[in-house]
């Protein structure tokens, strides 16, 4: 068995669908490719292939990472050529690499993720920064996440990697958020920008929020970059 | 264009179904098309991507240089609520182009509790509902699909019907539209209509006016322009190798009902299940070759990445080379773990030992369809299935160790006693206790669903009154009563959307203006348990001042002019005839295609004949 590691977008185009939807969409593109995957052993054999960190529905990402093992050795570059072309409209590859020595699941190696929030300005921008810089300075930040099941209270500092950044531009409102992704959970980008609209008084129109995924990193590394 | 905004989409369940950009969707520059056709089946995105006709329709249409075909389906109640907030017009999912802005918007009617969704598309799209009220700059809105065996209810919301089987008609349609339209749209709308009525296959319901007997009974056709022939038979491809078959299938980003490869292996059955509108429809048998499917399976993996495929048809199991088939099949996709199904089993130990060949290991539920509890009515349905058929078919089932079986019958079928209704239970206990028997244990589940029967056109039942709510919720009590085994679950449909069903597919002109106060009143996706509103139809029919009893429970005089019979399979009135009289004396007619021709018409009217790898002249 050869492992390889894909670094793949989700555009625009696939904004809206759910990560297992995404998952299948990547096995579907590795069958028309052709090539040799790798397979469970047992009753009902699927694909081995395993990703980094589920992507909120409605949000795009340029930072995807799948690991997929390949029941052969292949140059890189013939598998990249083969993938590319049969990859659907909203998924870019972007690199591919065969994955050196012994490395930890993608999963359990990424720690942090970089976000981007676009949303039309809705009041004026000494409000949004006032909002911003309040939600900063706050030492606990309760978000109630309510599932079909439960309400849950989450606390969504701990998840803030360094304050969340902000610019204005012609009437428009750009976030960076900086997530820490644990063992024990995480925040989305859409559950901050909620909390910073009721909350804090961030003056937007959150529904017409562009939330895209910048980076997924580990230590400070793409996962490109630690194997 | 229509462009839908994220606070649309993140407002709406599944925004995907409205998103389209899938694989293998078509996409061309409308400005450089001669005939652009939006094609849809009227229910949601999952159910409507599921249609195999559709998918078929798509790329023959695509097929052409000139011509580009796009997808629509109906709009959740969700989406709905938003496009009607904001006057979005329903549009295509592949360029987001208006509807109204089509030559063409062609419906699949599946059945008939779709029919309001299709008015509501159609009011969506802006496109007047009634055909005498649309412009000249609107689409032209075709029918097709298993309904048009009776299309009356809702003909007058239909420019054109395409009787049988699309895929040559609809390119003659799109020649004639080109033609019309360089030829300066000579006389108008009515002038292409003139034009598509001379194809063989299409109907053209605004050239002939109903007349009605004293006592409301349908007794004629007017017609009103010269191109309207007194019958026009369905279309039928005789050779299925040669026909172009999906082999593109646009594939879906989010999962649909039937999200996997359809090879289909033939068209038709004749195995003479005399309730089956389905087996009169699409006869003659035609088979594709073991090497066409072996061909295009491999042509379908290639361009989907599927690794699932189900080998569709009306009696799959009914194909000729059956065994060897899959067995290909299982050779040829073994290292690209492609798994396959069949949807319909027979009821016998060769159809197990296929299904157990083909899952090989996973043990999903076996549904097989004995239709009714007694050998009698069973052969007054010209079932020919026997207790022992079945009771061995579930023996091998159990033995290979499946531990769930599923049993389709149906209720309210013509000679029906309370003895045929508590056979059910009777039946579904001897299934549970062969399991008993063979496995020394409890533990198998066993699922009965029970239909109320809704009598259709072009069948011999044809002539044959409903049975009543009052009767169908009886007999549902009945037969409740008599399950007396916890093994035993018992699932049954609403007998008042079967009665409205039943109603529609008998239905004439009349009903048109109870279809339209139904939608007004807000029904749509009738065939949906939880959206279905049965006072709308109610208060509909009253405001129409019609009976629904008079379509659905009136045992048609056999000498009575049935409003139907115009757009027609070519089945023969005295086929049907004789085989509702063999049906009252539960007489067997054996299957046409390897054993005696029944003379049911359809061969010689249409010209064509069965093709069955089976048979030497095959």
């Amino acid at each position: 068995m050869v492992k390889y590691r894909v670094e793949i977008t989700k555009d625009d185009e696939i904004r809206y669908i759910s990560h297992l939807d995404y998952a299948a969409l990547m096995q579907r593109a590795i069958c028309r490719a052709h090539l040799p995957a790798a397979y469970s052993e047992g009753f009902n054999p699927h694909m081995k292939i395993a990703f980094a960190s589920a992507l909120a529905v409605g949000v795009t990402s340029d930072a995807e990472y799948m690991d997929m093992e390949l029941s052969e050795p292949l140059d890189p570059s013939v598998i990249a050529e083969r993938l590319a072309p049969q990859l659907p409209a909203g998924v870019r590859l972007k690199r591919l690499k065969a994955v050196e020595g012994k490395h930890a699941a993608l999963m359990a190696e990424v720690d942090q993720a970089v976000y981007s929030v676009e949303v039309p300005l809705q009041g004026n921008a000494e409000d949004a920064a006032k909002a911003v810089d309040a939600f900063n300075a706050a030492p606990e930040v309760v978000y109630h996440r309510v599932t079909p099941k439960k309400t849950r209270e989450i606390e969504v500092k701990q998840y803030m990697q360094g304050k969340a950044a902000l610019h204005v531009a012609e009437q428009s409102v750009h976030l960076l958020l900086h997530i820490r992704i644990t063992s024990s959970g995480s925040i989305k980008p859409g559950e901050i920008l909620a909390l910073l609209c009721h909350n804090f008084g961030l003056p937007v129109q959150e529904s017409l929020a562009v939330i895209h995924r910048q980076a997924l990193l580990s230590k400070g590394k793409t996962p490109m970059e630690l194997i | 264009m229509v462009r839908l905004t994220p606070d649309i989409l993140q407002a709406v369940a599944k925004p995907a179904r409205y998103t389209g950009q899938e694989w293998n969707a078509v996409h061309k520059e409308h400005a450089a098309m001669k005939c652009t056709f939006a094609l849809s089946m009227p229910d949601v995105y999952e159910v409507g991507m599921s249609n195999l006709g559709i998918k078929i329709l798509y790329e023959v249409l695509n097929q052409r240089e000139d011509t580009v075909a796009e997808r629509v389906y109906t709009p959740w109640i969700d989406m709905e609520a938003e496009m009607r907030t904001r006057h979005l017009p329903l549009f295509s999912l592949e360029s987001f182009t208006e509807i109204a802005a089509f030559d063409f918007l062609g419906f699949s009617l599946q059945y008939e509790m779709i029919y309001t969704n299709v008015l509501n598309m159609l009011d969506l799209a802006g496109i007047p509902l009634r055909t005498a009220e649309r412009g000249e700059d609107m689409p032209f809105v075709i029918g097709g699909g298993p309904c048009v065996y009776n299309t009356e209810p809702v003909a007058e919301f239909f420019d054109l019907f395409v009787i049988g089987e699309g895929e040559e008609v609809l390119s003659e349609l799109a020649d004639a539209f080109i033609a019309w339209k360089e030829q300066g749209r000579n006389g108008g709308r009515r002038g292409f209509l003139r034009r598509a009525a001379a194809i063989a296959g299409v109907y053209v319901p605004s050239f002939y006016q109903a007349e009605y007997a004293e006592d409301g009974s349908f007794l004629q056709w007017q017609p009103l322009e010269k191109e309207a022939r007194p019958l026009i038979y369905k279309r039928v491809i005789q050779d299925m190798d040669a026909v172009r078959f999906t082999e593109n299938p646009v594939v879906p980003y989010i999962d649909i009902v039937h999200n996997r490869i359809m090879l289909e292996l033939f068209r038709g059955c004749t195995r003479g299940c005399r309730f089956c509108q389905a087996g009169i429809a699409y006869r003659p048998v035609r088979e594709r070759s073991e090497e066409k499917l072996r061909a295009l399976a491999r042509q379908l993996v290639d361009n989907t990445g599927y690794d699932e495929m189900s080998l569709t048809s009306l009696s799959s199991a009914d194909y000729s080379h059956l065994g060897e088939l899959v067995d290909q099949l299982l050779a040829d996709f073994r290292e690209e773990k492609v798994s396959f199904s069949l949807p319909s089993l027979r009821i016998d130990s060769f159809s197990i030992e296929l299904a157990h060949k083909m899952q090989q290991v996973r043990k999903s539920g076996l549904t097989f369809a004995p239709e009714a509890g007694t050998q009698r009515l069973r052969d007054v349905i010209n079932k020919g299935v026997t207790e022992e058929n079945l009771l061995e078919a579930v023996s091998a089932a159990y033995r290979q160790g499946w531990k769930a079986v599923k049993l389709y019958f149906m209720m309210g079928l013509p000679t029906e006693t309370d003895e045929d209704i508590i056979g059910i239970a009777e039946l579904a206990k001897k299934v549970v206790d062969r399991y008993t028997a063979i496995k020394g244990r409890r533990g198998v589940k066993v699922n009965i669903s029970v239909s109320c029967f809704v009598p259709k056109a072009f069948t011999p039942f044809q002539w044959f009154g409903q049975n009543s709510l009052a009767e169908f919720e009886r007999k549902q009590q009945l037969l409740k009563a008599h399950i007396r085994d916890r093994s035993i679950q018992f699932s049954y449909h609403d007998a008042r959307v079967s009665l409205l069903e039943g109603a529609l597919a008998r239905g004439d002109r009349r009903l048109g203006a109870v279809i339209y106060e139904a939608w007004k009143a807000g029904a749509k996706f009738d065939g949906w348990t939880d959206q279905f509103r049965y006072e709308a139809w109610t208060q509909a029919f009253e405001k129409c001042r019609i009976d629904p009893a008079f379509y659905s429970e009136r045992e048609r005089p056999l000498t009575e002019p049935l409003p139907w019979e115009h757009t027609t399979p070519g089945v023969s009135r005295e086929f049907l005839l004789r085989e509702y009289q063999k049906a009252l004396q539960a007489s067997l007619t054996g299957d046409c295609r390897r054993s005696a021709c029944n003379a049911c018409g359809i061969c010689p009217n249409l010209g064509v004949k069965i093709v069955d790898w089976g048979q030497a002249n095959g």
